[in-house]
C-alpha cells in the first residue's frame, strides 16, 4: 500500500510532487531524532599526501602533470606529489547539495597557494539523474577528476605516460550524469560543457587557458566488476602559446610573425578520446586504458597513450605491476629553425614500467613505495621541465614514497 | 513471497536447531517490507551499496545505510560480498566523494539502527544477522561465506 503511495513519486515526477517529496523527506528526517547524524546538514572531510620523490637524472625535471612549473631532479623533493584538499558540503535537501572543496599543491606559479578545485551545486531531480553547475571536476579521462586523491588510487601518482599532458582540472560550466540499470548491469552517461579555468606555465610563462570552451561526455557500462567506458571531449583555446617571451627571455630569439601565426594556439581545437576497462573484485584490480589526442595547433603534437595496471591484495599490502606508453607523430620541420625547435618541445616517445606497494598501514591512511623505469627517446621533451636537450637521452628511474590519507 | 517464508523457516530452524552462542550468524540484506522488492542478486547489492545504481527495479530510491569501520559486520559484509578490504572500500568512496560525484551511503552505529533505518525510510536497505531480520523487514539476499 504505502509503496504503491511512494511509486508515483519516484519517476521524474511534476514540480509539486518533488515538493512533496522533500518536504515529507524533511518532516520524516525531523520526526525521527535517531536519523539525525543522517541528515546533518554539514560535512566537512579532506584528504591529504606527503610525497617524496627523486630521479636519475638532472638533465629534465621531472613533474606530475604540465600543470606544475618545475619538477623533481635527482634530489629528493616533496614538491609534485604533496597535496592537502579540504571539502565541505552543504545538504540543502536530500536532492540538493552545495560542495566545495579547494586544494593546496605545488602549481603553475610554482607556489602552494590553495585554489577552490570546485564549488558547485548538485541537484538530483530524480535517484539515478545528477545536476550539477558551478566549478567543476572535469571528467574527460576515467578518474582524471580525483587525480589528487592519493588514498583513492593503487599507485602514487595517476601514469604519467597517460597523465600528464593534462593540466585541465575545471571548468565553469555544467554537467548532467544519468544512470539506467539494465537488469544487474548499469549504464551511465554524462556530459559536461564549461569554460576552461586555469594556467599552463610554459618556462617563466603562463599559458592562460581561462575562458576556453571545454565539452565533453562519456558513456560507461557496468557489469558485476566489470566497468568499460568510452569518453570524447574537446577543448578550444582561446588564448596563444606565449611562445615570443619564452624564447625571447630564455635565447633572445625574436618569433617572426610568420611563425607566430603557424604555432598559434587560439582558435585551435584539441579532441580527447579515450577508452578504459576496470576490473575490480577480490584482491584483484586491473585496469587498462587508452587515450588519442589530436592537437589542433602546429605546435602541439598528435598523441597516443595508454597504460595496464595490475594489482594483487595480499592482507593489508598490495603489490602493483603497470606499464605506460605514449607517443606523439611528428609535424614535420614548419616554416623555419625556430618553428622546428618549438615543435620539438611537444614531442613524447616514451614507454615506463612501474612496480610499487600499497600499504594500509591504519584505517584511512595508506604508504606507498613506486618505482618507475622511464625508457625513451631522447627526443621525448613534451613531459617535463628545464629540459637540457644536448645531455638529455631520454631514460631514467623515478623513485617515490608517499602517505596518503582521508579524514 | 514464497522466498521470504522459506528464509523465515530457514531461520527459525536455525535458531532452534543451534545453541545461540555457537552461532556464527549469517549475514542478510534486508529491505523495507514495504518496498516491494522480493529478492535481489548479488550484483543488484553491489549495485545499490556502491552508489551505482541509486533505485529499485520498481522505480523507488534505494536509500542504504552502512556500519562504521569498527563494526565487525561492516568487514564481513565487504568481504563476503565483493571480497573487499575496507580499506579498499573506503578508498573507492573517497574517490567518489572528492571527485564531487557523491556521499557514501549513511552509517549508523548497530544492527538495531541499521533496522530503524531500513523500517523508518521507504527505500531503506541495511545489512545485519538473520537473527535479527524481524517482521518488519524483508530479507532480499543471503550472503554464502
Amino acid at each position: 500500500m504505502i509503496a504503491k503511495l511512494f511509486r508515483p513519486l519516484a519517476p521524474l515526477g511534476s514540480p509539486g510532487k518533488l515538493l512533496l517529496g522533500i518536504v515529507a523527506s524533511a518532516v520524516l528526517s525531523l520526526a525521527s531524532p535517531a536519523m539525525a547524524q543522517s541528515t546533518s546538514a554539514f560535512s566537512l572531510n579532506g584528504f591529504g599526501t606527503f610525497g617524496l620523490a627523486r630521479t636519475t637524472t638532472d638533465d629534465v625535471e621531472f613533474v606530475r602533470d604540465i600543470s606544475q612549473a618545475r619538477g623533481v631532479g635527482s634530489e629528493w623533493s616533496a614538491l609534485i606529489d604533496s597535496v592537502l584538499g579540504l571539502q565541505a558540503a552543504w545538504h540543502v535537501t536530500p536532492q540538493l547539495e552545495a560542495v566545495v572543496q579547494a586544494t593546496s599543491r605545488y602549481r603553475y606559479d610554482r607556489t602552494f597557494t590553495p585554489d577552490i578545485s570546485w564549488g558547485f551545486v548538485k541537484y538530483n531531480p530524480a535517484p539515478n539523474l545528477s545536476l550539477r553547475a558551478g566549478r567543476l571536476g572535469t571528467e574527460f579521462f576515467m578518474m582524471a577528476d580525483s587525480r589528487w586523491v592519493g588514498y583513492s588510487i593503487l599507485t602514487v601518482r595517476p601514469p604519467g605516460d597517460f597523465f600528464w599532458y593534462l593540466p585541465f582540472y575545471s571548468i565553469h560550466g555544467a554537467d548532467a550524469a544519468i544512470t539506467v540499470p539494465l537488469g544487474e548491469s548499469i549504464l551511465r552517461a554524462k556530459a559536461f560543457y564549461g569554460h576552461s579555468d586555469g594556467r599552463i606555465p610554459l618556462a617563466d610563462q603562463q599559458w592562460d587557458i581561462a575562458g576556453s570552451p571545454m565539452v565533453g561526455a562519456f558513456l560507461e557500462y557496468q557489469y558485476g566488476p566489470w566497468l568499460a567506458r568510452a569518453s570524447y571531449a574537446n577543448i578550444q583555446f582561446k588564448n596563444d602559446l606565449p611562445i615570443a617571451p619564452v624564447l625571447k627571455n630564455a635565447l633572445g630569439i625574436d618569433l617572426s610573425a610568420q611563425d607566430a601565426a603557424f604555432l598559434a594556439t587560439r582558435d585551435t581545437r584539441t579532441h580527447y578520446y579515450s577508452l578504459g576497462l576496470v576490473y575490480d573484485q577480490g584482491p584483484w584490480q586491473a585496469q587498462l586504458m587508452l587515450n588519442h589526442i589530436e592537437q589542433g595547433s602546429n605546435a602541439l603534437q598528435c598523441s597516443d597513450g595508454g597504460y595496464a595496471l595490475l594489482g594483487y591484495r595480499i592482507g593489508e599490502v598490495t603489490p602493483y605491476l603497470g606499464y605506460s606508453w605514449v607517443l606523439s607523430k611528428a609535424r614535420g620541420t614548419g616554416p623555419s629553425a625556430i618553428a622546428a625547435y618549438v615543435m620539438q618541445d611537444s614531442r613524447s616517445d616514451q614507454q615506463t614500467t612501474f612496480a610499487g606497494l600499497r600499504w594500509d598501514v591504519v584505517r584511512n591512511v595508506a604508504l606507498k613505495a613506486q618505482w618507475d623505469a622511464i625508457n625513451g627517446d631522447s627526443s621525448s621533451l613534451f613531459p617535463y621541465r628545464q629540459d637540457n636537450r644536448a645531455r638529455w637521452d631520454g631514460r631514467m628511474n623515478v623513485f617515490s614514497l608517499t602517505l596518503d590519507f582521508v579524514f | 513471497m514464497p522466498f521470504r517464508r522459506l528464509i523465515l523457516l530457514c531461520s527459525l530452524f536455525l535458531l532452534l536447531a543451534q545453541p545461540a552462542a555457537e552461532v556464527r550468524a549469517e549475514l542478510v540484506v534486508v529491505v523495507n517490507a514495504r518496498c516491494g522488492v522480493a529478492a535481489m542478486t548479488r550484483n543488484e547489492v553491489v549495485n545499490i551499496f556502491f552508489g551505482r545504481n541509486h533505485q529499485y527495479f520498481n522505480g523507488i530510491e534505494a536509500q542504504p545505510v552502512d556500519l562504521p569501520d569498527g563494526h565487525p559486520d561492516r568487514k564481513r559484509f565487504y568481504s563476503l560480498l565483493v571480497g573487499k578490504d575496507l580499506s579498499e572500500v573506503n578508498a573507492y568512496w573517497s574517490r567518489q566523494l572528492f571527485s564531487g560525484r557523491m556521499q557514501p551511503p549513511v552509517k549508523v552505529n548497530s544492527a538495531e539502527e541499521v533496522l530503524k533505518w531500513v523500517v523508518s525510510h521507504p527505500g531503506g536497505i541495511g545489512f545485519v544477522d538473520l537473527a535479527k531480520a524481524d517482521a518488519r523487514v524483508r530479507v532480499v539476499y543471503e550472503l554464502m561465506p
